[in-house]
């Protein structure tokens, strides 16, 4: 290892990136771009969801009770309909996700005290949506109930309304929400989201860088140069390294001061966090440049390949641990979902090395195993 | 007269000809690349039932903790409540400042807190109430978690009233009760293999629809091939057009790799509408995002750009075009500004089609605005790529 | 000045066996199944510049990569300085000593960098002390007279410039061997000789070896030693004198009419015959004049040949007849196809009115007017970033001209429709054709964009195979192939379609000898038989002589133009007769001649080149100022002027009358 030589090669990179106007402007706009977009609209509740209601009743009891899915933020009025029929034409066009059916005799039924269904038609095509939308009209039904009911037994049976509904309700639930008291989406979406930066756009910073030198020729340089294999690898990585060490600061400023998330965690944690986790994701960019023989094969492979698993695998829209067994395997084989783990961490639940070294174990591991392959497959005297 | 149609007969041979042999070369020059061609393969099978077999964003075994302050039949019955697929039991703990730990850690997500005295109460008719504890780091997983906890012990409490007054009014005492009947259309048994897989197959077709001919296309400038056919009869529309149609019919060769081998038979996604027809509008998609990528080539001089203005595009369709979350949820400015992503539309043609069966008729106004976009960016990308060499 | 005391040419001497530094046996190289090199010996001792000279793809490239340690082999073996060159490990240990510049104008360059940062970058690279670098930057940009362009992007350096960027690049750290793989590739004539100066310069001073590969045989006279490789095998070794004792011969010239047939009767008994112009040259095997002349007149039987002259064989023409020797040679396929259909046949083909192209501030090309006929061969000479590129894209329609006008058969090509694309045929300086697809794959793509139907492409695809010499290489893939094969190619490519006008830049660049005169044989009978106007630029003024018309550009200006006669008389009629003198120190004498007020002095590989005034006068004033200062003149006489004269002659006047627009028209 001599230091001029790594020196070298970094100033040389670093040089080349920076008179990329283009390439360095995104470099540096992209991962705060994202953090603004995906943080105000990136949504994952169910609401406003779309529904239109068949009322067979027409009673003031039935529009009562449809009132309160109209009133609710879960769900977003679309019209009444006559014939069921028209349920299926607006469900097929997705126009709405979901109607309700209430029946002839609604009112005259309850008031007479017997139970009545009400029937829910619901678009199966995002079992999420549905699953969601199932819970909110069993949530609506049964609170529609519990008034009822108080009403009823002090009618039927004289008691006051206070005794009624204890009566109706013996056991109730007190939730508590943990590290995001608000359940705010963008708590929890903003730190996840410097992963996301991160892993998306380190790769491909580094993924051409070899490739490149190959494509064009001046990779003989190095080949014949006495410059070792270690000096060449980390000088090509220090500009990217430093970009994206950058990125990382200006994200977690961002999150703090912009979206107001808290950081609650140790500061040496994260940065340590980051730096493993930057090493983890410029070092797939690099395997893949080794790997590939085009400039547009590492392009696609690596946009790909950082973007796919990354939506899916890191945690960042569904917990790892809600993941089937064999996408656990993935996730767990992939750097990114430790690294949420962290963030989310540092940043909500105010954790400290003591409790994530693990994590910080696994992204070293990684960074050191992508390095180590890479220094396999890279050799100054080729084949061909 | 005959001459003058013989000629343009013959003019239009040379050009369908020239685009021909233009589009032959980018299927060959795609052959050569094996490791891409590999990677093309691999997304479209294995990649694609990972991702349906594997993904569940509805609540799936959220880690439960369980503090029982009582041991009684009535909270051990609660607790029996809390089950798969939603809930998986992770344990109880002495102290629920033990549980507590275990949710900083990461390593449970709720923690169930059930008062001592609870079957005492219930007996005494007291009140009670039930503590619960979220991990809500991850908000919408964390609320989905409360609400099935609170439908739940909803259903706990409800099922106690109406025995209760069951036997307070007698059997013959009928109540007033709105009980929920659900019909899911479209996918009865909520099977979410189908809405992943498929939502997996949209998310290659738009990458390698996009990359593909941007890639290429920066790739012939890199080389200054080029300027090679800008000298030859081929025109800029021909050079654009046979990217595009090689790069279509490559994806269309891959959904079908992938509806055979994966969605079909491993799935058992049912294809209720017209496979042509899906077929024939994938076609129309890869095509409007071909035009997106090749106009971000244009714009571009070498891969690294066209890299880094790929993420600028395609993530925040893939994110925000309601391939991963509901559409409906976001915030209106998403949504206007989503109307300029031919994914939105192509979202429910593939649903539409595959599971709904639905044909034209219901899909016309997006197949229109989809082709509609996908005829101006492809114009948009020709007009910048023929000024480009002006 | 201690250093020019050494004898340049020391190919007399033989060194100790103990100073070998390269020792190279039985080597092999493979492709996956393709043998590249098969069994290569070969020996580079201390201090001599050892040339690789061979047709492209005879495994050069191969050879020179595998010696620094810069690829593996599969047979044989490689000493480097007593290091048994056989794996990634020992490879290392000898990289210290070595320089290395792989093939290709610039690509191992960064063209982001500045000139300065490039040389940094390498300097760094190699560890050199901070104060030794700037001595040497200093000094080599000074003798490369790059210093004014330390700042300056390498990416708008001119073809000269980059490749003694890379030339200074490969020896910052002054290495004891440097190995350059053709390095003149692509670079004008002047800029040749000074690159040669300079590599003589610092090899000298600094006691270096060199492993050298070249295309152009004038070069190769510089060589202490040299081998000639083919098929992968060694043909022939030694110094120039021996190589050139195999095939004992000379070159005759001479002027006969009708040309055709004389080409035809000379054609039956001798295989190295050529038309230059008016002249024809024909190579003999052997050395008495009167003896050549005898066989000549006998075979031209009633055609009488005028202005006779016979000379020694240049290496170039040892090394065509050593390789007709060996091997059949591929004639040529008389198909000249369709094109021989003669439509327009004086009709004006390009027509250049006062084109201009600024690019910003920069006018590269300025008030160009020229004007090309059907069947004429128009040649553009000029030095690298002269505006000859800029000028060619302007007519075929790449670039839009900033002023005046650029037409093709009467139109200007960037309004022009498919119709006349198609009677256009044009091969760039850069290589722009698919690498990733096959040979085969690259000639039917462009069949088909011009439209040709299935019978006449496998017609024409027999046609191109042959006549660029590709058969056995069709179903290769064009980036494996050696760069002269590629440019057979993106000729053959430009001509599938039988274009009526063609633009060349700079076809042969990097081709050999025999492929070369195989492309001009195709060309000139192209023009002739079938009427084709082409347009061409070149860096090989032997090249130059068979245009019918030439112009020179220098600094985007046309500054001389007329047949390649007209141009040699231009130049006598001002510099005067053309004087040959063999010395035993060139440098030393070119150094003097020049200070002796000689100033269209240059050197040409080992002889000097002097113009006089007052021939008689001047001959004697120059030999006895050479004697006075420890010169020993073997020879004197005068010769005809050839168009490397020429172009040296004109650049060089000018460079000196205005010594910075050269460099600022390079950018």
């Amino acid at each position: 290892m001599n230091l001029r030589r790594v020196t070298a090669v970094a100033t040389k990179e670093w040089k080349e990136t920076v008179r990329d106007r283009l390439f360095l402007l995104m470099s540096f706009l992209l991962p705060p771009l994202w953090m603004v977009v995906f943080g105000y609209g990136l949504v994952l509740d169910v609401e406003h969801v779309p529904f239109a209601v068949l009322d067979r009743d027409q009673s003031s009891l039935s529009r009562d009770y449809l009132y309160r899915f109209m009133e609710s933020r879960y769900f977003d009025y679309r019209g009444s309909v006559y014939d069921e029929r028209d349920i299926d034409r607006l469900l097929g066009d997705t126009a709405i996700r979901m109607a309700i059916v209430v029946p002839e005799r609604f009112a005259e039924q309850l008031m007479a005290g017997s139970s009545v269904t009400v029937q829910t038609l619901l678009d199966g095509t995002f079992p999420l949506h549905a699953d969601t939308l199932k819970g909110y009209v069993i949530a609506i039904n049964r609170a529609f109930t519990q008034e009822l009911l108080t009403d009823f037994l002090a009618r039927t049976r004289g008691l006051v309304p206070e005794e009624a509904r204890r009566f109706v309700e013996p056991v109730s639930l007190e939730t508590r929400y943990l590290y995001n008291q608000e359940v705010r989406s963008t708590w929890s979406m903003v730190p996840a989201l410097i992963m996301f930066a991160l892993m998306v756009a380190s790769p491909l910073l580094t993924a051409l860088g070899v490739v490149r030198e190959k494509e064009t020729g001046s990779i003989y340089n190095i080949y014949s140069a006495t410059v070792s294999k270690t000096e060449f690898l980390i000088g090509k990585l220090v500009p990217y390294f430093v970009i994206s060490m950058v990125n990382v600061a200006v994200l977690w400023a961002i999150a703090v001061w912009f979206f107001g998330v808290p950081f609650k965690g140790s500061f040496t944690a994260f940065f340590l966090a980051s730096l493993l986790f930057i090493l983890c994701s410029t070092g797939i960019g690099l395997l893949i440049s080794l790997l590939v023989r085009t400039q547009m094969a590492a392009l696609i492979i690596t946009i790909i390949i950082a973007m796919v698993p990354t939506i899916l695998f890191s945690g960042l829209l569904v917990p790892v641990s809600s993941l089937s067994l064999g996408a656990q395997v993935q996730a767990h084989l992939f750097p990114a979902m430790y690294y949420t783990d962290v963030v989310r961490g540092s940043f909500l639940k105010g954790l400290g090395l003591e409790t994530m070294w693990t994590d910080l174990f696994a992204l070293a591991g990684f960074a050191v195993g992508l390095r180590l392959v890479a220094y396999g497959l890279f050799t100054k005297r080729p084949k061909a | 007269m005959n001459r003058n149609d013989g000629s343009s007969i013959e003019a239009v041979r040379l050009w369908v000809l020239r685009l021909f042999v233009m589009t032959r070369k980018e299927l060959l020059q795609l052959g050569r690349d094996v490791p891409l061609l590999l990677f093309l393969l691999y997304s479209f099978s294995l990649s694609v039932y990972i991702s349906g077999a594997g993904i569940a964003m509805q609540l799936n075994n959220a880690s439960l903790l369980v503090h029982d302050g009582d041991h009684s039949e009535s909270s051990r019955e609660l607790i029996h409540r809390f089950h798969e697929p939603y809930f998986r039991f992770d344990g109880e703990v002495g102290d629920p400042k033990e549980g507590l730990t275990r949710l900083d850690q990461g390593t449970a997500m709720v923690l169930l807190d059930i008062p001592p005295r609870f079957r005492e109460s219930i007996q005494g008719k007291e009140p009670v109430t039930v503590q619960l504890q979220v991990d809500t780091t991850n908000a919408p997983q964390g609320l989905s978690a409360a609400a099935y906890a609170a439908r739940i012990v909803g259903g706990f409490s409800f099922d106690l009233a109406l025995s209760r007054l069951g036997a307070a009014l007698g059997d013959d005492m009928r109540m007033p009760v709105v009980d929920s009947a659900h019909r899911v259309w479209f996918n009865q048994d909520q099977d979410e293999t189908w809405f992943q897989s498929i939502s997996h197959i949209l998310r290659m077709i738009t990458l390698f629809a996009f990359l593909l001919p941007a890639a290429a296309l920066v790739r012939e400038k890199e080389h200054g091939t080029v300027e090679q056919l800008l000298v030859s009869p081929v025109t800029p529309l021909q050079i654009m057009l046979s990217k595009v149609l090689a790069m279509t019919l490559v994806i269309l060769a891959a959904t079908a790799l992938a509806t055979a081998t994966v969605l079909k038979p491993v799935f058992g996604v049912p294809i209720k509408g017209s496979a042509p027809l899906f077929f024939l509008l994938t076609a129309f998609y890869s095509f409007t995002v071909a035009g997106l990528g090749l106009f971000a080539a244009t714009v571009t001089k070498n891969q690294a750009q066209v890299g880094m203005v790929a993420l600028l595009v395609i993530s925040p369709m893939l994110l925000l075009s309601g391939i991963t979350t509901p559409f409906e949820a976001m915030p209106p400015w998403v949504q206007t500004l989503m109307a300029l992503s031919p994914l939105r539309y192509y979202i429910d043609i593939t649903y539409g089609i595959l599971l709904k069966g639905s044909g034209l008729e219901l899909l016309w106004d997006s197949i229109l605005a989809m082709v509609l976009l996908g005829g101006t960016l492809f114009g948009l990308g020709l007009w910048r790529f023929r000024r480009q060499f002006q | 000045m201690q250093q020019y005391d050494r004898p340049s040419i020391r190919s007399v001497l033989s060194p100790q066996p103990s100073d070998t530094i390269v020792n190279v046996s039985g080597f092999v190289k493979r492709y996956k199944k393709d043998v590249a090199v098969d069994g290569v010996d070969l020996e580079i001792r201390k201090g001599e510049i050892y040339g690789l000279i061979g047709p492209d793809g005879s495994g050069k490239s191969s050879l020179m990569k595998a010696i620094v340690g810069v690829l593996t082999y599969e047979g044989g073996s490689i000493d480097v300085f007593g290091t048994r060159v056989d794996s990634e490990r020992a490879a290392e240990q000898i990289k210290p000593k070595i320089g290395f510049l792989p093939q290709g104008l610039g690509l191992n360059l960064y063209p982001e960098l500045s000139v300065e940062e490039n040389i940094d970058f390498f300097a760094h690279l190699r560890l050199v002390p901070d104060e030794d670098l700037a001595e040497r930057k200093a000094r080599l940009l000074a003798m490369t007279r790059l210093e004014r362009f330390r700042d300056r992007p390498m990416k708008n350096l001119s073809g000269g410039m980059k490749q003694k960027l890379g030339l200074i690049c490969a020896l910052i750290h002054e290495p004891d061997l440097a190995v350059l793989d053709e390095p003149t590739t692509g670079v004008d004539p002047v800029s040749r000789r000074d690159f040669w100066s300079i590599l003589a310069e610092l090899l000298e001073e600094k006691g270096m070896t060199a492993l050298i590969s070249t295309a152009y045989m004038d070069e190769a006279e510089r060589f202490h030693r040299l081998s000639f490789f083919s098929g992968g095998k060694v043909l022939a070794s030694g110094v120039p004198a021996e190589i050139r004792a195999l095939v004992p011969g000379s070159i005759v010239t001479c002027e006969a009419h009708p040309q055709l047939t004389a080409i035809a009767r000379l054609k039956t008994r001798f295989r190295q015959v050529e038309s230059l112009g008016s002249l024809l040259r024909v190579f003999i095997d052997t050395t008495d004049e009167s003896e050549a002349q005898s066989q000549i007149e006998a075979l031209l039987g009633d055609l009488i040949p005028s202005s006779f002259r016979v000379e020694e064989a240049g290496l170039e023409d040892v090394f065509v007849a050593l390789r007709l020797q060996k091997s059949e040679s591929k004639e040529v396929s008389d198909v000249i196809a369709d094109s021989a259909t003669v439509h327009d046949r004086d009709g004006l083909a390009i027509e250049a009115e006062g084109l201009i192209r600024d690019f910003g501030s920069f006018r590269a090309v300025d008030h160009v007017s020229f004007r090309v006929k059907q069947g004429e061969v128009f040649g553009l000479l000029g030095a690298n970033g002269a505006g000859k590129t800029t000028l060619i894209k302007m007519l075929n329609g790449i670039l839009s001209p900033t002023g005046g006008a650029g037409l093709v058969a009467g139109v200007d090509m960037r309004m022009a429709t498919g119709s006349i694309k198609e009677r256009i045929g044009y091969m760039s300086q850069a290589f722009s054709l698919y690498l990733d697809l096959t040979v085969e794959e690259n000639i039917r793509l462009f069949a088909g964009i011009y439209g040709l139907d299935k019978r006449s492409m496998s017609q024409r695809f027999e046609w191109i195979v042959t006549m660029a010499g590709l058969s056995g290489y069709e179903s290769s893939l064009t980036d494996s192939l050696p760069m002269g094969v590629r440019q057979r190619l993106a000729l053959g490519c430009a001509l599938v379609h039988s274009p009526r006008v063609l633009f060349l830049d700079e076809p042969t660049s990097g081709v050999d000898p025999i492929g070369r005169r195989h492309f001009w044989e195709i060309l000139t009978r192209l023009a002739r038989e079938g009427n084709v106007a082409i347009l061409i630029t070149t860096h090989y003024m032997s090249e130059a002589e068979h245009c019918d018309n030439l112009a020179l550009m220098y600094a985007g200006r046309i500054v001389a133009e007329g047949s390649p006669e007209a141009m040699k008389r231009q130049v006598e009629e001002v510099g005067g007769r053309l004087v040959e003198v063999v010395v035993d120190q060139p440098r030393r004498a070119l150094m003097h001649l020049l200070q002796a007020g000689f100033h269209g002095t240059a050197l040409f590989g080992t002889t000097l080149h002097v113009f006089c005034r007052d021939p008689l006068r001047d001959k004697a004033r120059a030999c006895e100022g050479l004697e006075g200062r420890g010169v020993r003149v073997i020879s004197v006489k005068e010769r005809p002027l050839s168009l490397e004269d020429v172009f040296v002659y004109r650049v060089m006047a000018l460079e000196r009358a205005e010594p910075s627009t050269k460099q600022e028209a390079a950018a």
